[in-house]
């Protein structure tokens, strides 16, 4: 995949990351055939990602930047973690025994204080233009050939209908899962025998082709046919979308919705999902930001860990790339709500597992947290550093025939001190 | 018999039709300043004028231009854009029949849909998604507003006079309640108001001018964001203890100040849309209350003004109101926006068409903001009847060199497989025997009419209407792109209301299918019926094969008619 040649062989792809299964499905659709041998390298190099989205913008005061004691630092003292002289706020207790599998980033400047622009800042790596968000790309270039699974899943109350995928394929856009009930439908009708499930099917393709073929605007038809696809894949998985969690993982990932969604989010990653994204709402706290982000962090903290745990525990770690973000952070100022507002240029996140160094801090802020003091980044450089993380070379071009456009904003490159 | 299956014969009477369309009401606004006065006089129609602009908009159009669609693809395309619904194969038959030469026999098509009681109707849902953009809330109920929007529509009353009444509209009056739904359903949240005043009448987004001028578009500014504010900032929401409505009182006092985020310099603003002058208070009506707001009482000043909203929204001068609305039902009818996003006018983001756009919003003007009568040029330009578009390239269908897919909406796909599996007429006859049967006198003349079968219909069937918006409404409003979801897959591949309807009874299409045995027949009455064309033979002879293979008629019929209802030439209109 270099730019411009136009030229995307296998083998050239297989040999400069040998691992990369997306690379495998565009060499299908291509006509392009896979040696079992190639076949296995890519199965035992699959890898994931996990976004958990705290939505409305968390503090970074209250999270991974704290600063107790200044002008702005609020009630909350800091605690020691398990990586020494790295310091977090008293609300993640749980996530401070755990700093030594994750990396904080403090220096991330966004430079915009909206919701709508912050979301797809950090989604798409770029602030202005039509690019894909970071689950749709990383979806084409991570999910095996015949995923069990659509493959970038995001289990969410509300839906903003974005179009995630922009110019990749529409069976790579972002699919919504109502909070933890499974979808309406899933259940073939009982008169309906599987080979009259697909006989009819069938012959629907037919006709597809022959209305498509040649014609004008086959994005539109793609998009028709991939729904129906995801919604076979999703019939195929429904004992696993309609489990009802076990008593213990109720008690150790909490009964309230979002410890229903991330015991699915750990579920759905066991069973061959390739992205999985999970949104805990309510962090935009304009009025009592810090009774509001002690109930929301006090929910996040253990459970987010249990997550953790888990794919550790299932040998997963390695291979799957975790993502805690916002679309922003808190203005220091505390205002007269007791609130803190948005704040775009001083933001920190969380990352860790596949191809990220554990245990790092990347930049800082000054005394009073009031702006960026030391190696500024923005979701430019971000979204680089999780593709180097997962083996995609973000400065390569998309694998869009006829185009030449590069994965990550060419003027922005990967935080080589996060990466291993 | 649906109300427009009955309608299909009158095409003959075309001397009825004019008749018809003469004896259209249109009458005048509320007590508003008019517009000028109207220039009314013999000139050339403006569907000749489109087609000649977009054509010399691109250097070879006429080598990459797509010939006229089909008699049958232009059947099918204008029921839906007119009505909501495909037509039946009897229907489509008959219109392929007739040999009358195209362009008359179109434009007799067109009048004739346009004089339906399934327009408003239409027009209702495009109206209704336009401006409440599927938001939930029900301080106005939801089927008052839809009434007013549609006897509006049937009325055809001017646009602008409609969007005075919305803009002016405070809920405290039950007889003009209903526009207040665009207010009161927004909980008059200021922010919002202010930001879809902007976006909805005026196709402009200043969301981002609320706390600085737009850091990317030059032309969008803080003090337009808050000039709109202007109007609505003395306004409140005001709960009648009585009724326990809400409805909206106003103060006296109040300004609007505004800082930049960015440059902490202050700025003040009156009302004022957008770079028109802005509206001085008259004097001495600082705190002068008609009646003064106390928490029992409904504030009303002596001068308001929000109601200074509704005359500048529709003064001549406000060239943006035009342009707003003639680029959103350019983009019903074409399937894109001559601008694009259809809320993102601006200097950096022209129509692709300028001359077209301002053509449409000239003309608007001059035939007195008549909706009906711009939908009807559109619908008679080439640039409407033409094929579609040949290649893939963005930039060759932005040159209307052929016609653009449009998904069909929750309610086209709802109406239409209604119509196609049989339930509509179903349930239509059900609905006359019950009449005749309680009132054998009048009933026979109440069946008959249109209108009454369009209601009723409409009625019987609105929770299932409901279900498809449910499941296919994306959120916000009108837009031009297609998003396809596995849950709408779903549905439409397991869903009860679909197996429910593919089941043969009473005359219904399966019913009527399966009793057919030469399987040319069966192909051609089941093409005809779902996608209003004749099968190819290689499709006669496909279905031909899938009978043959499968034993049992039945379940073979129901599985043809869900794979061509279900498909890609059934979802989108074309």
């Amino acid at each position: 995949m270099r730019r411009d040649t136009g030229c995307h062989r296998i083998d050239h792809a297989l040999s400069r990351r040998g691992f990369l299964a997306g690379t495998a499905a565009g060499a299908a659709a291509m006509g392009g055939v896979l040696t079992p041998a190639q076949a296995d390298q890519l199965q035992s190099g699959q890898k994931r990602l996990l976004q958990v989205f705290l939505q409305g913008g968390f503090s970074q005061f209250e999270t991974f930047d704290p600063k107790p004691g200044t002008k702005y630092g609020g009630p909350f003292r800091q605690i020691e973690t398990s990586v020494p002289g790295m310091m977090i706020c008293e609300l993640l207790p749980h996530m401070a025994t755990r700093m030594h599998k994750l990396s904080i980033i403090r220096s991330i400047n966004l430079r915009t204080n909206d919701h709508g622009k912050g979301r797809l800042f950090m989604e798409k790596g770029r602030n202005v233009g039509e690019f894909p968000y970071v689950g749709s790309v990383a979806a084409k270039y991570l999910a095996p050939p015949n995923p069990t699974l659509p493959t970038y899943l995001h289990i969410t109350t509300r839906g903003l209908s974005d179009n995630t995928n922009a110019f990749l394929e529409a069976q790579h856009a972002q699919m919504k899962l109502p909070g933890t009930k499974a979808p309406d439908n899933l259940a073939r009708p009982d008169k309906l025998t599987v080979e009259a499930a697909r006989r009819r099917a069938d012959f629907r393709a037919q006709l597809n082709e022959r209305f498509s073929g040649g014609k004008g605007q086959s994005a539109f038809t793609e998009t028709f046919d991939s729904s129906f696809e995801m919604a076979e894949r999703l019939m195929s998985q429904k004992g696993l979308l309609e489990a009802e969690p076990s008593g213990k993982d109720l008690e150790r990932y909490g009964s309230h919705p979002f410890g229903r969604r991330c015991v699915l989010a750990r579920n759905l990653l066991q069973n061959g999902a390739t992205v999985v994204k999970v949104t805990h709402h309510g962090y935009d706290t304009h009025a009592e930001n810090f009774n509001f982000h002690l109930e929301q962090l006090g929910e996040f903290d253990q459970t987010f860990c249990m997550l953790l745990d888990d794919i550790e525990a299932t040998g997963m770690l390695d291979s799957t790339l975790i993502m805690v973000y916002s679309e922003f952070g808190r203005t220091p100022k505390i205002n007269q709500r007791y609130g803190r507002d948005h704040w775009g240029a001083s933001v920190s996140m969380a990352l860790g597992g596949a191809g990220i160094k554990p245990g790092v801090t990347v930049g800082a802020t000054n005394k009073e947290g009031t702006e960026v003091s030391d190696r500024e980044v923005d979701a430019g450089h971000l979204f680089h550093t999780y593709f180097s993380a997962l083996g995609i070379d973000p400065t390569a071009d998309h694998n869009v025939p006829g185009k030449s456009i590069p994965i990550g904003d060419p003027a922005k490159s990967s935080i080589k001190e996060l990466l291993v | 018999m649906s109300p427009r299956r009955s309608l299909f014969p009158a095409l003959l009477f075309v001397g009825f039709l004019t008749a018809t369309l003469q004896a259209d009401t249109r009458p005048a606004p509320p007590p508003l300043p008019e517009s000028q006065a109207a220039v009314k006089r013999v000139e050339p129609p403006l569907h000749p004028q489109i087609d000649q602009l977009i054509e010399a908009a691109t250097p070879n159009f006429r080598k990459i231009a797509a010939p006229l669609c089909s008699d049958a693809e232009f059947f099918r395309r204008a029921h839906l854009d007119l009505t909501g619904s495909v037509p039946t194969g009897e229907e489509t038959r008959a219109f392929l029949a007739d040999q009358t030469p195209t362009q008359e026999k179109r434009a007799a098509l067109i009048e004739l849909l346009l004089a339906s009681p399934r327009y408003a109707r239409r027009m209702q849902y495009v109206l209704d998604e336009m401006i409440m953009e599927r938001r939930a809330g029900s301080n106005v109920p939801d089927a008052e507003w839809q009434n007013w929007l549609r006897s509006s529509i049937r009325e055809n009353r001017r646009w602008d006079a409609v969007v005075a009444e919305i803009l002016a509209a405070d809920g405290a009056e039950d007889a003009k309640r209903p526009a207040a739904k665009f207010y009161l359903d927004r909980d008059f949240e200021v922010d919002v108001v202010t930001r879809d005043v902007g976006r909805i009448f005026l196709g402009v987004d200043l969301e981002c001018a609320q706390c600085h001028d737009h850091p990317s578009i030059d032309g969008y500014l803080q003090r337009h964001y808050y000039g709109i504010s202007a109007f609505l900032k003395r306004s409140y929401v005001f709960t009648d203890a009585k009724s326990k409505k809400k409805m909206l009182g106003e103060k006296a006092e109040g300004d609007v100040k505004f800082t930049s985020v960015f440059t902490s310099v202050e700025g003040m603003t009156n009302p004022r849309l957008l770079d028109l002058p802005q509206i001085p208070d008259p004097d001495g009506v600082e705190r002068a209350y008609l009646v003064k707001p106390e928490s029992k009482a409904r504030g009303i000043p002596q001068y308001s003004r929000r109601l200074q909203l509704p005359l500048s929204m529709i003064s001549d001068e406000n060239v943006d109101f035009r342009r707003n609305i003639v680029n959103r039902l350019w983009a019903v009818m074409m399937g894109r926006g001559l601008v694009e996003p259809l809320d993102v006018r601006h200097a950096d983001n022209p129509a692709t068409h300028p001359e077209v756009l301002s053509l449409l919003a000239d003309e608007l003007l001059r035939h007195e903001y008549d909706v009906r009568w711009l939908i009807r040029e559109l619908a008679l330009t080439k640039t409407y009847q033409r094929g579609r578009a040949a290649g893939d390239s963005n930039d060759e269908a932005h040159s209307y060199a052929g016609a653009y897919l449009k998904a069909l909406s929750p309610e086209q796909l709802a109406w239409s497989v209604m119509d196609v599996t049989g339930v509509s007429t179903q349930t239509l006859a059900a609905k006359k025997a019950e009449l005749l049967k309680k009132d054998p006198k009048s009933g026979e003349a109440k069946t008959a009419d249109p209108l009454w079968q369009e209601e009723t219909l409409h009625d019987a069937l609105k929770a299932n209407v409901d279900q498809f918006v449910t499941t296919f409404a994306g959120q916000g409003g009108q837009k031009t792109g297609f998003d396809s979801s596995a849950d709408q897959a779903l549905f439409l591949l397991n869903g009860a209301l679909i197996q429910k309807w593919l089941v043969p009874a009473n005359g219904n299409l399966t019913d009527r299918l399966r009793k057919l045995e030469a399987s040319a027949e069966f192909a051609e009455e089941l093409y005809m019926s779902v996608l209003n064309r004749a099968p190819g033979d290689e499709e006669v002879a496909a279905v031909t094969s899938y009978l043959e293979a499968v034993s049992d008629r039945d379940a073979a019929t129901q599985e043809l008619t869900w794979a061509l209802m279900t498909s890609a030439e059934f979802r989108f209109n074309h």
